[in-house]
């Protein structure tokens, strides 16, 4: 029986095995009968799989049954199941912020594999602190922030058309924010569509006529965004109208450019038969059904060369405007070339087209077919690599073709046609205002490239289509499906939930020095009150970084849940012996 | 019971999806037919392009699904029939296969596991290495509960007179579920193209040429052996090949299509045995490296740089050589065309994507598309939609596609899912 005061802290600790992963090298047994020493706990446990249905089932009858109070859980990593565990204390109607998870897995049998013993002491001291800090914890409380039901959605190509309408289809209210004239991004450029054959027209008026038709979308163009303030659940955006929107979520959907060869690539510019496939897409779209004719001569011959502006490597090409190349793939624009040649050679099967490529990248559903009828239509592959770039000559493209074993050929063509690829569009400022986190492509950065992919590490911002990477229309679609769907969940409810690990301060002991001011990064979070002249925190936009704790000569700021107090605690148990 | 969607298949695609629909505060009910949740991922090695450890990202999705109040997940069972009915709403009947144990008494403590004295394949493994007659499936399975496989049990009762809280039933029988939801979601997944479909390949004949799903186990953290060597001996291979378009992009095969993966999957496994194998010569034979996605061309010239050889060639036959070595017959498409026969210790095909499941076993009219994956007749606005009203599909039923395009898709699939339940209620 303990000797503790009912009020007092009564701690469990769980050791788990994690199925072999930590019982092959730490003995758990000691782990637990060690940890069971301390005054403060009075259930000390190991057990095979704490994440388990059943490990879960006895944190959670040893809470009910009012033995213990806290909880220390000694497992894997945090990453895993930290949450898992926070909901398991919540089920047993217990606050879930006095729940440690201390990691013995990451931190101690996987790194010292070989030093049974050593991991673990090691693995008793982690414990021992995980259960110090919980002593001095206190029932914290998620952070709630407004949520406020309107999405701002900055782009109405066809992702950001895509976004809106299923937000509205969920009764959320959108504002639709376009720079230019008109809404349909890129649509308004393409002629029928790969891999499908549609016509880009007919799918935009059908895509237009839904937004139209929606009451719950309010559409804006010619306008951008020139001032942004605020947080998740209630951001505040200034547009260049003068006209503010506030909104719960913002969804950046603002498309992609095309590169532009630079400087005199492959004679651009200079040369009148040398073109970019948007612009002879361009022209396929005007001419319907018509033979081809370029600069008013009717054209015999065409050689298409791939990966301008794409797959670059420094060395070989001059880089952009930013001193870097564009050494990433723009993975719509060889399936968009085949598909313009079978274009081409539909209406005039005698034209000879030559396509110079580096590899083929019909990856997607329907595209390898656009591969095939191309070779079928009589199309002439050649391949270069890299470093051997093809050669603009008077009335010919000259190839270092390797399918060949390296021969130099000759090809005839009175229009060459450079498939140039996707960069970034020019959106410095709105990263720039946002704090946007930007990729080495230059595209916007996801907040996990596998599991995150439409989410950004900014609470609230969302991404969707290709200003995050290129891609083709039914990946844009799902992309703004996707971002739609996290802020369906985001704004289900009347708030958002923030972790409570956050600076807070006591204004007793603020001298309002500003010292701290300087030191956050992040705008609003921390601010002098005018009126008290001490420092404020506002909670749901403080990342709880401890920037201002550090500076805080008289300890008025500390971190709820990270305080100062608890850290030298777990400092004090790591470094207590612990006996052999 | 009555839930506002079916999903069938745990795979990452119903995983996801599952968790956006759920965190919509939809009630969900989850159908995986094998014994754990979490799919092909859950085995891999390191997913590209990051090179994150496979399980110790797929686990915690995993988790939050198992535990999340709005999921009701059900492994180990099966979709016999979906019904339309008249108001739009489905009824599905669903078929829990039986594990031999008492689902609510097991503690997992895996005793039975310990006592039974038959080792079987281990189908985790690709049958590289082997598992008890019951057994829990593998380490981070979801739930942690063993299956007793009937074929090869041989009736022995260890397990059940070890079993400390006396759950194992040797009667247990198959128990029928119903079901009535108002969306069904497919995310059946995919499955291997078959490893003899070119039999001038040899695979499933010789015993070193392995698939590139056995590859990724031989690659994993907690794989069979714990380290890289040649099945068939125990080896430690000096000299290793991938045979690109092994399965796909060939219409004798029935497989057209390009697989999208295998390209990216095959650098991947070449870097993480050039990682654990720093002395191997590790070789790609390809047609064309279709490294498409955000980070993927960088992952390639990073992989060409570490010296992993692509050589631009067709594989013709592939013959057993000498201790148990294997012999490539290439055309090599740049520099000569002189056929050429390469000596390597270990061959991985990188085998394509197929479906998994193909709907028409069930009672409805959901078409496929020519490929065989299920038809999408409204892309490319509408990727999700299938040409059953208020049936969806998402991630590899649709097409081969890999983990990043798949959470893209589910996440859209839980969109428009939502959207089609929201207008059942208005
Ligand atoms: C040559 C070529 C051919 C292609 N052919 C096909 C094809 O056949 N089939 C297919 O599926 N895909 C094709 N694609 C891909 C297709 O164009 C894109 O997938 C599609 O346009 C989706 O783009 P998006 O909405 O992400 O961006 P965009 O179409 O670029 O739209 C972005 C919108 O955001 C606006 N915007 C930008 N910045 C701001 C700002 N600061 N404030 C407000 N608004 C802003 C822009 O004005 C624009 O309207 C092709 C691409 C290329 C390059
Ligand atoms: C060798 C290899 C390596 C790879 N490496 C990578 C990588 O490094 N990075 C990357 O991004 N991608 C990689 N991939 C691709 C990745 O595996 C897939 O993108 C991903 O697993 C697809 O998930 P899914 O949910 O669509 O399908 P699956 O993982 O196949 O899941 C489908 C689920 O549905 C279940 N199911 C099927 N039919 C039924 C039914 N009738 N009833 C109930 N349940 C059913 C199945 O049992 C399964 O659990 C790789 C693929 C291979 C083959
Ligand atoms: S899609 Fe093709 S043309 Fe475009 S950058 Fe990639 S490889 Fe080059
Ligand atoms: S021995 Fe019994 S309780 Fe333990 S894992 Fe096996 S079936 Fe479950
Ligand atoms: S991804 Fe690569 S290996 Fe796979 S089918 Fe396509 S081209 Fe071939």
């Amino acid at each position: 029986m303990s000797n503790l005061e009912p009020n007092e802290p009564h701690v469990g600790v769980y050791i788990c095995h994690c199925g072999g992963n930590i019982s092959d090298v730490i003995d758990v047994k000691r782990v637990a009968t060690e940890l069971g020493l301390h005054p403060n706990v009075v259930i000390s446990r190991e057990f095979p799989f704490m994440c388990s249905d059943a490990g879960q089932k006895l944190v959670i009858e040893d809470i009910r049954s009012g033995k213990i109070n806290r909880v220390v859980i000694a497992a894997c990593s945090p990453m895993l199941h930290e949450l898992t565990f926070r909901k398991t204390l919540q089920r047993a109607a217990l606050n879930p912020f006095l729940y440690e998870h201390v990691n013995i897995r990451e931190q101690a049998s996987w790194v010292h594999k070989g030093d049974h013993e050593g991991a673990t002491q090691k693995a008793i001291r982690l414990a021992r602190a995980g259960v110090e800090k919980i002593l001095l914890q206190d029932e914290l409380e998620e952070i709630q922030a407004k949520a406020t039901k309107h999405v701002l959605v900055i782009g109405g190509g066809p992702a950001g058309l895509k976004a809106a309408l299923n937000m509205a289809a969920r009764n959320l209210r959108v504002t639709l924010v376009e720079k230019s004239s008109r809404l349909g991004g890129h649509l308004h450029e393409l002629d029928t569509l790969y891999p499908s054959g549609e016509s880009a027209s007919a799918l935009l008026a059908k895509l237009l006529a839904q937004v139209n038709e929606s009451p719950l979308i309010t559409v804006v163009v010619g306008t951008t965004v020139t001032a942004w303030d605020g947080f998740v659940g209630n951001f505040t955006a200034t547009l260049s109208s003068g006209a503010t929107v506030n909104a719960g979520a913002v969804i950046m959907a603002t498309g992609y450019d095309h590169v532009i060869p630079a400087g005199g690539e492959y004679n651009y510019g200079g040369d009148p038969r040398v073109t970019t496939l948007p612009k002879l897409i361009e022209h396929l779209k005007t001419s319907a059904g018509k033979p081809l004719v370029w600069n008013g001569v009717p054209v015999k011959s065409v050689a298409f060369i791939h990966c301008v502006g794409s797959r670059q490597t420094e060395g070989v090409h001059a880089p952009q405007a930013d001193g870097k190349v564009n050494d990433y793939c723009s993975r719509v624009c060889c399936t968009a070339a085949l598909h313009s040649i079978n274009v081409l050679k539909a209406r005039q099967p005698d034209l000879d087209i030559y396509d110079l490529y580096r590899d083929i990248r019909t990856y997607g559903r329907g595209h390898e077919a656009i591969y095939e009828q191309a070779s079928k239509n009589g199309v002439l592959f050649f391949r270069f690599t890299e470093d051997a770039q093809p050669e603009i000559r008077e009335h010919t493209v000259v190839v270092k073709d390797i399918l060949t074993w390296g021969e130099e050929v000759e090809i005839p063509a009175d229009l060459v046609v450079l498939v140039t690829g996707i960069k970034q569009g020019a959106v410095g400022e709105l990263i720039d205002m946002m704090k946007l986190p930007v990729s080495s492509d230059r595209f916007l950065q996801e907040a996990h490239p596998k599991l995150r992919p439409v989410e950004v590490a900014n609470n609230g911002f969302f991404l969707a289509g290709n200003c995050q990477a290129p891609m083709d229309l039914v990946e844009s679609s799902a992309a703004a499906g996707a971002a739609a769907s996290k802020i369906a969940a985001l704004l289900s409810k009347d708030y958002i939930p923030l972790d409570p690990y956050v600076a807070r301060i006591d204004s007793e002991k603020c001298t309002g020095c500003e010292a701290c001011i300087p030191e956050c990064s992040y705008t609003g979070a921390l601010f002098m009150n005018e009126g008290t002249k001490k420092a404020e925190v506002n909670a749901a936009l403080c990342k709880g970084c401890g920037a201002c704790v550090a500076v805080c000569a008289p300890r008025a700021l500390d971190l709820a849940g990270w305080s100062i107090a608890q850290m030298e605690a777990m400092v004090d148990a790591m470094v207590t012996e612990v006996p052999a | 019971m009555k839930y506002d969607t079916l999903v069938i298949g745990a795979g990452i695609a119903g995983l996801q999806a599952a968790l956006d629909l759920a965190e919509q505060g939809r009630q969900v009910v989850l159908v995986e037919k094998n014994p754990s949740i979490g799919g092909r991922m859950i085995s891999l090695s390191k997913v590209y392009p990051t090179l994150d450890c496979a399980s110790c990202i797929t686990t915690p999705r995993m988790a939050s699904v198992a535990h999340h109040p709005n999921i009701t997940t059900l492994t180990y069972t099966e979709v016999k029939q979906v019904i339309a009915q008249p108001d739009g709403t489905y009824h599905a009947h669903i078929s829990k296969k039986p594990r031999f144990i008492e689902e609510d008494k097991c503690i997992g403590c895996k005793r039975c596991e310990e006592v039974c004295p038959v080792y079987i394949r281990d189908d985790f493994e690709h049958n590289l290495g082997a598992k008890k007659a019951i057994s829990i499936p593998f380490t981070n399975a979801i739930p942690q509960f063993p299956v007793l496989t009937p074929d090869q049990c041989t009736w022995c009762g260890a397990c059940a007179n070890a079993c400390p809280v006396d759950c194992i039933d040797y009667l247990q029988e198959p128990r029928d579920i119903f079901v009535e939801v108002g969306a069904v979601l497919v995310a059946t997944g995919f499955e291997l193209t078959p490893f003899n479909a070119k039999p001038q390949y040899g695979g499933g004949v010789l015993p070193n040429v392995i698939t590139s799903l056995q590859g990724e186990r031989l690659l994993a953290p907690h794989g069979p052996f714990g380290r890289v060597l040649r099945p068939s001996d125990g080896k430690v291979p000096d000299s290793i090949a991938f045979v690109q378009c092994a399965g796909s992009r060939d219409a004798s095969l029935g497989v057209p299509y390009c697989s999208r993966v295998c390209c990216m999957y095959a650098i991947k496994q070449a870097m993480l045995l050039s990682g654990s194998l720093p002395t191997a010569d590790i070789t790609i034979y390809y047609m064309d490296i279709r490294a498409f996605g955000k980070g993927y061309e960088a992952f390639y010239q990073n992989a060409k740089a570490m010296g992993i050889n692509f050589v631009k060639a067709k594989v013709g036959r592939i013959r057993a050589g000498e201790d148990g070595n294997v012999f490539l017959r290439i055309e090599r498409q740049e520099e000569s065309s002189q056929p050429e026969e390469m000596n390597h210790d270990l061959v991985i095909l990188s085998l394509g994507m197929k479906p998994q499941w193909n709907p028409k076993t069930l009672a409805w009219d959901m078409e496929t598309d020519l490929d065989g994956f299920v038809k999408s007749p409204d892309a490319p606005m509408d990727p999700a939609t299938t040409t059953c009203a208020g049936v969806y599909a998402c991630g590899t039923a649709t097409g081969p596609k890999d983990i990043v395009d798949t959470i893209i898709e589910a996440g859209n699939a839980a969109m428009v899912v939502g959207n089609h339940l929201a207008r059942g209620n208005a």
